[in-house]
């Protein structure tokens, strides 16, 4: 579905984008994760044709970026971080009006806005919307049109745990309806629940790129870590690969003198610090 | 088209909704009666109480020039103030990724209301003129002021950050329009100074009465237009 090779931008005479290569499959949750300026958010405009002054391959449906036509958009929903809605206009009003610049069969804004909760607040305008209500709103505007390919920009930014959950379980819905979708986000936990494959991108470049589960695994092994009774509580740890060569924890585990044992994995964020040396912020 | 048509729409509903750019939209036709029934009446008052043949009839001409660049100029702040409130909300952003794109957007948004200004002007000159026209010069200050009112919103659009500031910008733009005053108070080789208007070869245009100054008028716009392009904030 996306096709990127050789990627290289820049603003000024120093690279911003540099030779980065990857692609996305049809069907597949990729996630962009990286710190602010990491080169995120460029990287979705020169996907979604808005800069066309880069060099190498970027192309997406087959159609090289910046040469698309019309019908490029027809395939392509984006959703925003910040709210893209007329704020004069009531919810109907503005899906009514995204809605008819496109072709084709529409998805209905009835059934959209009763799934993200919005029903009751459809004839409300936009300025009278909490900044939660304006993302789900903001998401259901990319669907409207049915879009092959998704372009989530932080789109859990600002919901409560209830409506995270739903958005979560939307985007989900989406990707077994045979869509593609490319979620940039800084939260770990959601790329690592909806992603079937992320990319580290720190300074204009993917430092790291494999399923969330890959990365956890292949670079920090999952912990035992047991506590015992001697003289005082005492603690220790080992790999969770390594359990039967802890002595100690055998020689524990025979004689019942156990208080307590579980088992930790890093997670995707220890694994994004420890690859690029950066944190999301 | 569709896309770019019912964008359009979208900004003349907008413009509806909006007290201000309402009465923005409708001030030429108000300017038009003004000019029309109002100026004759003070040109009289005026004869009258200096006892001279002629006051403002020597400048009907420059009024008519003025008249002619106001539907556009209007048209335009209002564009231009629709495009700055869509820039505040994000909305300009997100239409640039939808059927409509970049292209279709302005086209909805500068093109489209300078052809309806262009149209409101042929038909509202003639009438509210206070100069015998013939249909060329109708043209021609029509074509005049609908290039300035292209400038103007870009000017606008590419200088404000806001609407507040979009309002104020627009004043000092509207200043475009006298560099039409040049031929009718100053003289050559003076006048030439302000070459660098558009405005001045309409004043050019009326005062010597050759159609053919139309030609600087749409080059000096042209070049105008294409930098504001280049330099855009988009």
């Amino acid at each position: 579905m996306i096709e990127v090779k050789n990627l290289t931008f820049s603003y000024t005479n120093k690279p911003f984008i540099t030779d980065m290569n990857f692609d996305v499959k049809k069907g597949e949750i990729f996630g962009f994760l990286g710190p602010s300026g990491a080169g995120k958010s460029t990287l979705q405009k020169i996907l979604l044709g808005m800069l066309p002054g880069y060099q190498g391959l970027a192309t997406v449906g087959g159609t090289e970026c910046r040469k698309h036509g019309d019908s490029f958009y027809q395939m392509i929903g984006v959703d925003f971080e910040y709210s893209t809605m007329y704020e004069k206009l009531t919810a109907r009003e503005n899906l009514e009006f995204f809605s008819s610049l496109y072709e084709g069969k529409k998805r209905p804004i009835n059934e959209l806005l009763e799934r993200v909760g919005l029903e009751n607040d459809a004839d409300k305008k936009v300025s009278d919307y909490s900044k939660g209500m304006k993302s789900r709103l903001n998401f259901v505007k990319a669907l409207i049109h049915d879009p092959e390919l998704l372009f989530l920009d932080e789109p859990t930014s600002g919901l409560d745990p209830t409506n995270n959950r739903m958005m979560k379980d939307m985007i989900l819905e989406e990707k077994k309806r045979g869509k593609t979708i490319l979620l940039t986000t800084h939260n770990m936990q959601d790329a690592t629940e909806l992603c079937d494959r992320v990319a580290f991108i720190v300074g204009g470049q993917i430092y790291a790129l494999d399923s969330p589960h890959n990365l956890i695994m292949s670079k920090g092994a999952a912990k035992l870590t047991y506590t015992w009774d001697e003289n005082g509580e005492r603690s220790g740890s080992c790999r969770l690969d390594c359990v039967a060569d802890d002595q100690r924890l055998s020689k524990l585990i025979s004689e019942n003198r156990l208080l307590s044992i579980h088992s930790s994995e890093p997670t995707l964020n220890d694994i994004f610090i420890e690859i690029t040396g950066r944190t999301l912020v | 088209m569709k896309a770019v048509r019912l964008s359009f729409m979208q900004m003349i509903k907008f413009m509806a909704a909006d007290m201000m750019l309402l009465a923005a939209g409708v001030s030429p036709v108000l300017m038009g009666a003004a000019i029309r029934f109002g100026i004759p009446c003070i040109e009289g008052l005026l004869m009258e109480f200096t006892g001279l043949p002629r006051v403002i009839s020597p400048y009907y001409g420059l009024i008519d020039i003025l008249f002619a660049a106001i539907t556009p100029a209007m048209f335009c702040f209002v564009a231009a103030m629709v495009m700055l409130e869509e820039h505040d909300d994000h909305i300009d952003r997100y239409l640039f990724v939808t059927k409509l794109g970049k292209k279709g957007y302005y086209i909805s948004r500068v093109i489209l209301p300078a052809m309806l200004a262009f149209a409101i002007t042929c038909v509202i000159l003639p009438i509210c003129g206070l100069t015998e026209m013939a249909f060329i010069k109708v043209l021609f200050l029509a074509i005049s002021g609908t290039l300035q009112g292209v400038i103007i919103a870009m000017l606008v659009v590419n200088l404000s950050s806001n609407k507040l500031e979009g309002m104020a910008l627009t004043k000092l733009a509207s200043l475009l329009m006298f560099g039409a005053a040049g031929p009718f108070f100053l003289e050559t080789p003076y006048s030439y100074m302000l070459f660098f208007m558009p405005s001045y070869w309409t004043g050019m245009m009326v005062t010597c009465n050759n159609s053919l100054y139309v030609i600087p008028t749409v080059m000096v716009s042209a070049v105008r237009i294409l930098i504001l392009a280049r330099r855009g904030r988009y």
